[in-house]
């Protein structure tokens, strides 16, 4: 008893381009349910507010052929609604980019997963952080792929916030790059690694702790097990130190404007 | 964007948490990693309130969150359980009777702001210094018409302390450093009225108070003996004048020898029954419990003087919701840093003079 919605006015979305039709047909025969056909019918005209239909249907094939199965599919539209906004062929080309960048099965599909964004962004964007990566910071290129694979997010961080962490792990607490890959620096930012690190480096006689041991855990776990102190004490200690570095801007600030 | 920077190699604060690391990492074992990150964050101050000044400091301080630590607690306990009339007359109890009133956030995170204004008379509304300084005034528990001596006084916080409580027989304040004493001088001057600084109740000297003894022997009511130590916090956190400076080697291993003195110089120039307070910035067992014994010791043998530790249990009981007093020490109490409650170090230990 399949409902076919797309003899009704209001659910039919042209794509002018191709003239293909956004039907409840159309998504069915990618493999939705009728559920999950309404389900995007309702949030695509919500979140594109109408204004165009053209890329919808070729972004929807372009992710089940990615190997997305539909219910991913839908999770990711929903996560990142501007996805229905890219032309197929920039979506192909930045599919192929990311490629290119050593993303191949399985690291692809978990970058997007994890951060659809980065198929809405310029290929011109991406490629920069990647150089940035290579020349500023000195990772391979094997490394920049594995670090897009365990954290996408790293693409859009801001630019100055990932070269200050980058200098900070890398001079202040001596970590060399493999052991950056290794223990996921980048899902991390700035001021949890400043804050764990700081708190061990103040606390204990271990000069440099080992990095791996300080984020391979929750906070509660980093507090409780690795620190052996209470939430109180990291609470006050997160609180003051904040207030330190903004100190410290403070101080620099007046030594610029000097 | 600014580049995180390396240290310096071997500057004198990190000499000096090496060698913590070493000491108390055995002394104070577990509770070590704790003391050590609140003595490298920000410290807390207490306000210590002016009762000579015409601003009501305390209520200006009041509107911005601060406490009372001592009447605070004190109006607690008297909410508690009734005390008994002869449970007052046994124990000797300071913080209850005396006028000093210290001021802190309760917040762990908030701080006092670090000015305070003149009044008419040029008097400040209060003094800010580390809250657990307090406690050893308190300890000495001073009485109206008593006679105090502060054998190592400057820049006077707890002399301060010490004349915010009754009208005093007399006090003299002494430091070694005559630079140090000009500046106990200047802060006196700024906190306590002309008429109460009169040669008739205050005594301002610069002597060696090793030498105290030659001075003015089996006299004071109470004593306060404040010496010179490794000040931990400081030593940890500014290479400044710091104790722990390769040049300053000579020094540092004195200081034990230079505390047993005082704190006997201390011990000769109270009464017969009179009481001595011991007290130190420093985690150092070396430096506390170690002078205290060492000097009790010397007293009996060069000078037939027997003396008793006073316990400090109920004081430090009552503000163990303000400040994080160390476990089980042997001889005297011990206020540790704790990130929220970074007050101290702060060491006491009472001897009482027998005979
Ligand atoms: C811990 S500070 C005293 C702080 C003071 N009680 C206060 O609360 O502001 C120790 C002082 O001992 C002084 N001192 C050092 N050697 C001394 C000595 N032999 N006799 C007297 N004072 C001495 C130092 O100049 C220094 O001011």
């Amino acid at each position: 008893t399949r409902r076919h919605l797309s003899n009704t006015p209001d659910n039919i979305l042209h794509n002018q381009e191709t003239g293909e039709e956004l039907s409840v047909h159309g998504l069915l025969d990618l493999g939705f349910t009728d559920s999950q056909a309404e389900h995007i019918y309702d949030t695509f005209s919500k979140s594109t507010r109408g204004s165009t239909a053209k890329h919808a249907l070729s972004t929807l094939s372009t992710l089940i052929v990615l190997g997305f199965n539909p219910s991913s599919v839908l999770k990711l539209v929903e996560k990142c609604p501007e996805l229905y906004l890219v032309k197929e062929s920039q979506l192909q080309q930045r599919i192929g980019n990311l490629r290119k960048l050593g993303l191949v099965e399985g690291s692809l599909q978990r970058v997007v997963s994890h951060h659809p964004q980065i198929l809405t962004m310029k290929m011109k964007k991406i490629n920069h952080r990647v150089l940035f990566l290579k020349e500023k910071c000195l990772f391979t290129t094997q490394q920049v792929t594995d670090i897009f694979r365990d954290s996408p997010a790293v693409i859009q961080e801001d630019l100055d916030q990932l070269e200050y962490k980058f200098q900070y792990v890398y001079f202040r607490m001596g970590v060399k790059q493999a052991e950056m890959v290794k223990s996921r620096l980048f899902r991390f930012t700035l001021d949890e690694v400043r804050n764990r690190h700081c708190f061990l480096e103040r606390q204990t006689t271990i000069v440099n702790p080992k990095i791996s041991s300080m984020l391979s855990v929750d906070q509660d776990m980093f507090v409780t097990q690795v620190a052996k102190a209470t939430s109180e004490e990291f609470d006050v200690f997160q609180r003051l130190l904040m207030r330190e570095w903004q100190e410290e801007d403070l101080a620099d600030f007046g030594n610029i404007s000097d | 964007p600014k580049w995180a920077t390396t240290r310096p190699k071997y500057p004198a604060t990190r000499l000096a948490l090496h060698h913590f690391d070493v000491a108390y990492g055995s002394q104070l074992g577990p509770l070590w990693p704790s003391v050590r990150v609140a003595l490298l964050c920000e410290k807390k101050y207490g306000a210590l309130i002016n009762n000579f000044s015409h601003h009501d400091a305390m209520a200006e301080l009041q509107l911005q969150g601060c406490k009372d630590f001592i009447s605070d607690t004190a109006a607690a306990e008297r909410g508690g359980e009734e005390v008994s009339q002869s449970d007052l007359q046994t124990t000797s109890d300071a913080s209850v009777h005396s006028n000093i009133k210290c001021l802190v956030f309760p917040e762990e995170t908030s701080y006092l702001p670090l000015l305070s204004r003149p009044d008419s008379d040029g008097l400040l509304g209060y003094y800010l210094m580390d809250a657990a300084s307090v406690l050893p005034c308190l300890a000495l528990d001073v009485r109206e018409g008593h006679t105090v001596l502060d054998l190592c006084a400057a820049p006077g916080g707890k002399a301060l302390t010490i004349m915010q409580t009754y009208d005093l027989g007399f006090l003299c304040v002494n430091d070694s450093s005559v630079s140090r004493t000009m500046r106990l001088r200047r802060v006196l001057q700024s906190y306590v009225p002309k008429a109460q600084l009169s040669d008739a109740k205050v005594h301002i000297s610069s002597f060696d108070g090793t030498m105290w003894g030659d001075v003015e022997r089996d006299s004071f009511d109470r004593v306060l003996v404040d010496v010179p130590c490794t000040t931990d916090r400081h030593s940890v956190t500014e290479d400044d004048n710091n104790i722990f400076r390769k040049n300053r080697v000579g020094d540092r291993r004195r200081l034990p020898q230079l505390q047993t003195a005082l704190l006997l110089a201390g011990i000769l120039a109270a009464r017969p029954g009179g009481e001595i307070v011991y007290s130190t910035c420093s985690l150092s067992q070396q430096q506390n419990q170690g002078v205290v014994e060492q000097a009790a010791h010397l007293a009996l043998e060069q000078h037939g003087i027997h003396t008793q530790i006073v316990d400090l249990k109920p004081l430090t009981q009552k503000f163990s919701n303000t400040f994080h007093f160390a476990p089980g020490l042997s001889v005297g109490e011990m206020v540790v840093p704790h990130l929220a409650a970074n007050f101290g170090p702060i060491y006491m230990c009472k001897l009482r003079r027998l005979t």
